[in-house]
């Protein structure tokens, strides 16, 4: 499903200076595999996510989606890539603070063209799944982190998108909170979406496909 | 504060798809209706009420500057307006000469068997004497503006003025022939002396029936008052000892129908009224004659000042106003940068992010521009409130002011919202969540 090659990514440093961060990554993820990508803090586990996710260009290499090479597209194109394969799942779970936690959830249908009476029922059953019906008409500051979380699962996968990246998804949860979302990616994977977790805490680990440390800007 | 949550609204959804507007959930949910309707509607009503208070209160208070500055240049416009219309719709006779006499017909002595030739040249098709005096023949009042004047009129012949053909009053009614002792008073007079129909002026020591008041015309009418031409006379030869002298000595033959100030003429329908003018000029002596155009130029090269205070206020308010509020859009576009990192991710394209800020930023700024214009007309009112006590007034809000104001607004709104879409869309999704973060 996911295949990225050869990825390479530097920042500047605002003395102009490059500071590289990745030097070459390959990955490659198959359908229905849960990926774990580890490493220590500032290694670029996040901004492999955002190279495989479309959210930022690389220097070099290239990503394809089901054998589609989506890099270097344009900003709408990519736009619009991302909206048909990939579903986000954040650490700080960037809900919209002014909407509410079943308008969040919709919001991934917005984009896609799938807005409807159907994605509605749909987004009110998964915000059931996870826990968070009840609090389906609450804001995000109304919400405890567990719950917003929850929320933002919900709209990642909103869309059955392919491919789900979670980019230290437990990082703000408690080990309770921190269960049910590694317990609901592992579920899309085993419905088949292709997953890659980025994360630093070892429950992560647990039931992985695969499992990759980034060390030195590359995947080991 | 932001704009944009309307969109994200289930009202907003809608907007954007057409496709999430179904009825809302607590409609369908069977437990507590009640309940769930109020636990829903509030918050997110609220918290979308807090992020746009401050944005639409900084459009609003923008607008509001651009409409109060804009109100007070009208109100010049209108008075210059007002005046040129009055000069450009009659020829202004006077005498030769330094007289007593005020506004357009100030000069000398202008007597009945001038006024006799003045008609009978080619072109002229009415005559009318006039008597303007200034109601209180001070220096300070007679140099300014908005002088009292007392204007005796020959009401035995119709108003040459084709602009003017009538003075019409909001109460009671004009003066007409035959009339003594009777007045019709200005808008402004009325109200800053208190005098309404019915009531009495005293001029010259006399009491007059005030039998009229004018219709605002924010020109000088208003500060008129308006009397039979023999009243006029009556108290020219009292407030003028040096007339009263002359008349007593008999040392020039004069009746009561040679004293005039001036005279308004009217001219045939399809004669040039400056070549009406110059005949008159040409043909009768011993008169000063204003020639229509001339006396436009000259009302508005001696009111040149108050255009360009008037330029000077309107550009002052464009771009203060202007500044604020495409400044108040702007940062409100700019400080949901996060939000459009988070919709990017989602899929948004830059015509989906378009069409949602460039809608809110005009609901946003419309309601900001709206609550400016009466906030306003408020502060306008309130103030001529107070000084109209003093037969002033100072903001007119035009129709054409308050649709200049709001599509102003607007246009600025939607295109400072562009301008801000515009440079965050430049961003990856990654950075804009960094940069909102």
């Amino acid at each position: 499903m996911l295949l990225a090659e050869g990825l390479v990514k530097s920042y500047r440093a605002p003395t102009g200076e490059a500071i590289p961060v990745l030097g070459g990554v390959d990955l490659a993820v198959a359908s229905g595999e849960f990926v774990v990508v580890v490493g220590a803090s500032g290694s670029g586990k996040s901004t492999l996510l955002n190279l495989l996710g479309l959210l930022e260009d690389p220097d070099g290499g290239a990503v394809a989606y089901g054998g589609d090479r989506v890099s270097g597209l344009g900003r709408n194109a990519a736009a619009r890539a991302r909206g048909r394969f990939v579903g986000f799942v954040f650490q700080s779970f960037l809900l919209l603070p002014a909407l509410t936690a079943l308008d969040n959830v919709l919001l991934a249908a917005r984009y896609g063209g799938r807005a409807g009476p159907d994605t509605r029922r749909r987004a009110l059953r998964l915000l059931d799944e996870l826990g968070v019906g009840h609090r389906r008409d609450h804001v995000p500051a109304q919400l405890s982190g567990g719950e917003q979380q929850r929320v933002a699962f919900c709209r990642a996968v909103l869309n059955e998108p392919p491919l789900l990246l979670a980019d230290e998804p437990t990082g703000n949860l408690d080990d309770v909170n921190g269960r049910v979302i590694l317990d609901a990616l592992r579920d899309r994977a085993r419905a088949g979406s292709a997953v890659v977790v980025v994360s630093h805490r070892p429950e992560t680990l647990a039931g992985a496909s695969a499992v990759y440390r980034i060390h030195g800007g590359a995947l080991v | 504060m932001r704009i944009g949550r309307a969109g994200e609204s289930r009202g907003g959804a809608a907007g954007a798809g057409g496709k999430t507007s179904e009825a809302p959930l607590s409609r369908q949910a069977p437990h507590s209706p009640r309940r769930a309707n109020e636990d829903r509607a509030s918050p997110a009503v609220v918290a979308t009420f807090r992020r746009y208070a401050f944005t639409i209160a900084g459009i609003a208070l923008g607008v509001a500057g651009i409409v109060t500055l804009g109100a007070m240049g009208e109100r010049i416009v209108r008075f210059i307006e007002g005046g040129d219309r009055f000069v450009l719709g009659q020829i202004s006779v006077a005498g030769r000469g330094m007289g007593m006499g005020a506004g357009f017909t100030a000069g000398g002595l202008l007597p009945a068997a001038t006024l006799r030739a003045i008609a009978a040249v080619e072109g002229v098709a009415g005559v009318q004497a006039q008597v303007m005096l200034p109601l209180n023949p001070s220096t300070s009042q007679f140099m300014t503006l908005t002088q009292e004047l007392v204007l005796g009129l020959d009401l035995t012949v119709p108003m040459p003025n084709r602009h003017y053909r009538t003075l019409p009053v909001s109460a009671g009614r004009f003066l007409r022939a035959g009339d003594r002792r009777v007045a019709v008073v200005g808008s402004a007079f009325a109200v800053s002396h208190g005098f309404s129909v019915g009531g009495r002026v005293t001029l010259e020591g006399e009491p007059y029936e005030v039998v009229g008041v004018l219709e605002r015309t924010l020109t000088a009418p208003d500060r008129f008052v308006i009397v039979p031409i023999t009243d006029a006379r009556a108290q020219w030869v009292a407030k003028d000892r040096l007339l009263r002298t002359l008349l007593a000595s008999g040392a020039a033959a004069l009746t009561a129908d040679d004293l005039n100030t001036g005279a308004a003429v009217g001219w045939k329908d399809g004669e040039d009224p400056d070549r009406v003018a110059r005949r008159i000029r040409d043909g009768v002596t011993g008169v000063n004659v204003q020639i229509p155009s001339e006396l436009s130029e000259l009302l508005r090269s001696s009111t040149a000042f108050f255009s360009a205070l008037l330029v000077g206020l309107g550009a002052l308010a464009l771009v203060i106003g202007g500044l604020s509020l495409a400044n108040t859009v702007a940062a409100a576009v700019f400080e949901r940068i996060r939000d459009f990192g988070v919709k990017r991710a989602l899929g948004a394209t830059d015509l989906d992010l378009g069409r949602e800020v460039l809608g809110e930023a005009l609901a946003v700024t419309l309601t900001g521009a709206v609550l400016g214009v009466v906030l306003a007309i408020a502060l306008g009112v309130a103030v001529d409130e107070w000084v109209g006590r003093r037969g002033q007034e100072l903001f007119l809000f035009s129709g054409r002011l308050l649709a200049g104001a709001l599509v102003f607004a607007v246009a600025l709104g939607a295109a400072a919202a562009a301008y801000a879409t515009l440079r965050i869309a430049r961003l990856s999704p990654a950075e804009a969540i960094r940069r909102g973060g």
